[in-house]
């Protein structure tokens, strides 16, 4: 389809060069492209990104699949939107940062560390974002097991015992 | 040399709590500042999880007043796409003249703000008394003045009259006139321009770097902009210029700003003009997916971007919003660095941030080894009197 | 009642002073607040003075829900007003949560920690709402001091 001839191009060049890093990808319609790839691979990718124009990193979406927690990054060149999708166990959830490529990435990757509990290796120390100071450690929102009706029952008596 | 910290926070004197900025000050001239967000987290994201995807549409109008139809634009955009909905066009049209009307609330809004930061009380009233023309025609268009609820999955909730329109046409032509006036301001008023040109710069190569977006990244030369890059609802049939400026300070967004109520006003026209005929919304179930979207929006302070994950369930699997003010905050540590104390005010308005300003400042002054302790209010003041002292004040 | 009295009770009716605290509001109710003070609707007519500090105030205006962080803060500002003071909360989310009723850093409405003088409901409030609220609290004050 020639209305998607950008989209390929890009697709094309990347699983050439990252063959092994690439594990899914589909062009979804006219400027979003999905990839799945391996987290040791990223940072190269998004590099490589870099250099061809996807300066912009719109946000990092953290997302909980069960047996495994993980994060979207939504780069783009303001015309096509790549989505990069790297996982992670939910034993031992390590990201590595992706401050050194763009350095935006801060208060996104903070997000992670607070709502998700992935650690992310290569932030620098910092206040916690969003959750506010106080917040019971170990316990991340985001998380699938955690539920909203028990979470609210368990900060509202910490919140009595505090008065 | 020891260096000493300005708090610059949401935060009562009394109780030792993190602050929002941390500003280092050196005599008058900041020399670092870093940012920490996040005393205004609700939990919407989780919270929307709990919820179906109409009450969705109400919890997300309400991560922000003023531009709550952007985030529900963006967001329903996102759902249409997973449920691969064909939106008629008369609905786009309609959301297309809500959105634009926002865009000049907005500004109209951000302008008498940053007039009132400045001390320049006559500005900021001129300016909210000529929003309530907007205000009028989002009330008549929609119901309320804020959190407008035109929106719904499909299309939208209402239809516009003959009778509306014209009465929207004329609201705005009063508008054009004195939004022709506030440019007028913005560009020629010396004391504006002494308060605002060299404030807060942002070179084009930082902004790049950093990822700032809407008017900050315009007014530093950057031509993006949602509604030309990746134009939605109805954009692409119309004629409008994306406003950018070379100067990369405060008085560059705000030329910006004045320069891109025109821009809606000419668009609203073009709209009204010729509103395509047709059904104004389509039946969706209430089960959505499974699937996923990305959807980009330009909100009047800039990119916004929000992620749906439908499992085919009436309850989103995930949904994330990044606001554009968080884009920005990337940037201001950067503006606020080698400008005096007195513009941190001005240049953290200046980027349009969309939280309340209860915040309080607790300066130290490194030369003289004293603590004081500011609120926003106070720090507005001070610099007010940093520049009448100087002979730039507004009479 | 004494003249001291009289005079202080006098002036508090005709020209109330007003303090504004947001505790994590989405700003809706803000802007019209403070759209209350504008032209149209113009506030000071009524010698109504929006004032930045509490010790100065005699009635607190709140928007939105109570957020946990801003809970024992809210309560120390509260604590500074002088006697008589009066609260009103400003908008659905002040006086129950609203749409954030649920939400795990939300308490609730702000009389779980204070107590309110009037509700005024809405989202957003209208502007006429507050003005008819305030006027409604003076007109109780007057009749309380009979």
């Amino acid at each position: 389809m020639s209305e998607l001839k950008k989209e390929e191009e890009i697709l094309k060049e990347i699983k050439d060069k990252f063959s092994d890093a690439v594990e899914n990808s589909i062009i979804q319609r006219k400027s979003r492209i999905w990839i799945d790839v391996s987290e040791n691979a990223k940072i190269d990718i998004m590099k490589y990104l870099k250099e061809k124009g996807y300066y912009h990193l719109s946000t990092i979406t953290g997302f909980d699949e069960g047996e495994k927690l993980g994060a979207i990054y939504h780069i783009t060149n303001h015309k096509i939107i790549i989505n990069l999708r790297v996982r992670t166990p939910k034993e031992n959830p390590i990201l590595k940062s992706v401050l050194p490529v763009y350095p935006s990435a801060t208060s996104y990757e903070r997000e992670l560390e607070d709502l998700f509990g992935i650690k992310i290796d290569g932030l620098p120390e910092g206040r916690n974002y969003p959750l506010p100071e106080g917040f019971p450690k170990g316990v991340h929102p985001l998380r699938k097991d955690v539920k909203l009706e028990e979470l609210n029952k368990m900060l509202n008596e910490k919140c009595i015992k505090e008065e | 040399m020891s260096k000493m910290q300005i708090p610059l926070g949401p935060q009562h004197p009394a109780l030792k709590e993190p602050e929002n900025f941390m500003l280092v000050l050196d005599g008058e001239m900041i020399i670092d500042a870093t940012v920490n967000l996040g005393y205004n987290h609700r939990g919407v994201e989780k919270a929307a999880e709990n919820r179906n995807y109409i009450q969705d549409i109400y919890l997300i109008e309400r991560i922000c007043g003023i531009c709550s139809h952007s985030h529900i634009s963006c967001y329903i955009n996102a759902v249409e796409e997973i449920a691969k909905v064909e939106v008629p066009q008369r609905a786009k049209a309609i959301r297309t003249i809500v959105a634009e009307l926002e865009r000049i609330h907005s500004h109209l809004l951000w302008l008498g703000v940053a007039a009132f930061e400045l001390g320049y009380d006559t500005l900021f009233m001129y300016t909210w008394r000529d929003r309530e023309q907007v205000l009028d025609c989002l009330e008549l268009l929609t119901g309320n003045r804020v959190h407008y609820g035109i929106n719904t999955i499909g299309g939208v909730r209402r239809d516009i009259t003959k009778e509306q329109a014209d009465e929207i046409l004329k609201k705005i032509k009063y508008l054009h006139e004195r939004t022709s006036y506030y440019v007028g301001v913005v560009t020629e008023e010396p004391t504006f321009l002494a308060r605002t040109q060299n404030v807060g710069k942002l070179p084009k190569d930082v902004a790049l770097e950093l990822n700032a977006v809407g008017p900050t990244a315009r007014a530093s030369g950057i031509e993006i902009d949602v509604r030309k890059d990746e134009p939605y609802f109805i954009y692409d049939q119309l004629d409008f210029k994306v406003i950018t400026y070379h100067s990369e300070d405060v008085f560059g967004r705000a030329v910006v700003r004045v320069l891109e109520v025109i821009e809606s006003i000419k668009i609203i026209e073009q709209i009204l003009k010729n509103l395509p005929e047709g059904p104004v919304s389509v039946k969706v179930g209430w089960k959505i997916g499974p699937g996923e979207a990305v959807f980009r929006y330009e909100a009047p302070r800039g990119e916004d971007i929000h992620y749906v994950k439908a499992n085919g369930t009436e309850y989103p699997e995930r949904v994330k919003v990044r606001a554009p003010t968080l884009a920005n905050f990337q940037s201001l540590p950067y503006c606020l660095k080698n400008g005096y104390l007195a513009d941190a005010v001005i240049t953290i308005a200046a980027i349009d941030p969309c939280m309340s300003c209860t915040d309080r400042a607790v300066v130290y002054d490194i030369k003289k080894g004293k603590k004081e302790i500011f609120d926003w209010e106070e720090l507005r003041k001070y610099s007010i009197e940093f520049y009448r002292k100087k002979g730039v004040k507004f009479s | 009642m004494k003249l001291k009295d009289k005079i202080i009770l006098w002036s508090r009716l005709k020209s109330p002073w007003i303090i504004h605290f947001n505790t994590g509001a989405c700003n809706g109710c803000d802007i019209e607040i403070v759209d209350a003070l504008t032209p149209k609707y113009d506030l000071e007519r009524f010698g109504i003075l929006l004032k930045g500090t509490p010790r100065h105030a005699d009635v607190m205006i709140v928007s939105g829900p109570l957020t946990r962080q801003q809970a024992k803060r809210f309560k120390r500002i509260y604590d500074q007003i002088p006697e008589p003071k009066f609260v009103l909360a400003v908008g659905t989310c002040a006086c129950s949560g609203g749409v954030f009723d649920g939400c795990y850093n939300v308490i609730g409405g702000i009389d779980k920690v204070i107590p309110v003088s009037a509700y005024i409901p809405g989202c957003p409030v209208r502007p006429e709402a507050i003005i008819d609220a305030v006027v409604k609290l003076i007109k109780e004050l007057e009749k309380s001091s009979k």
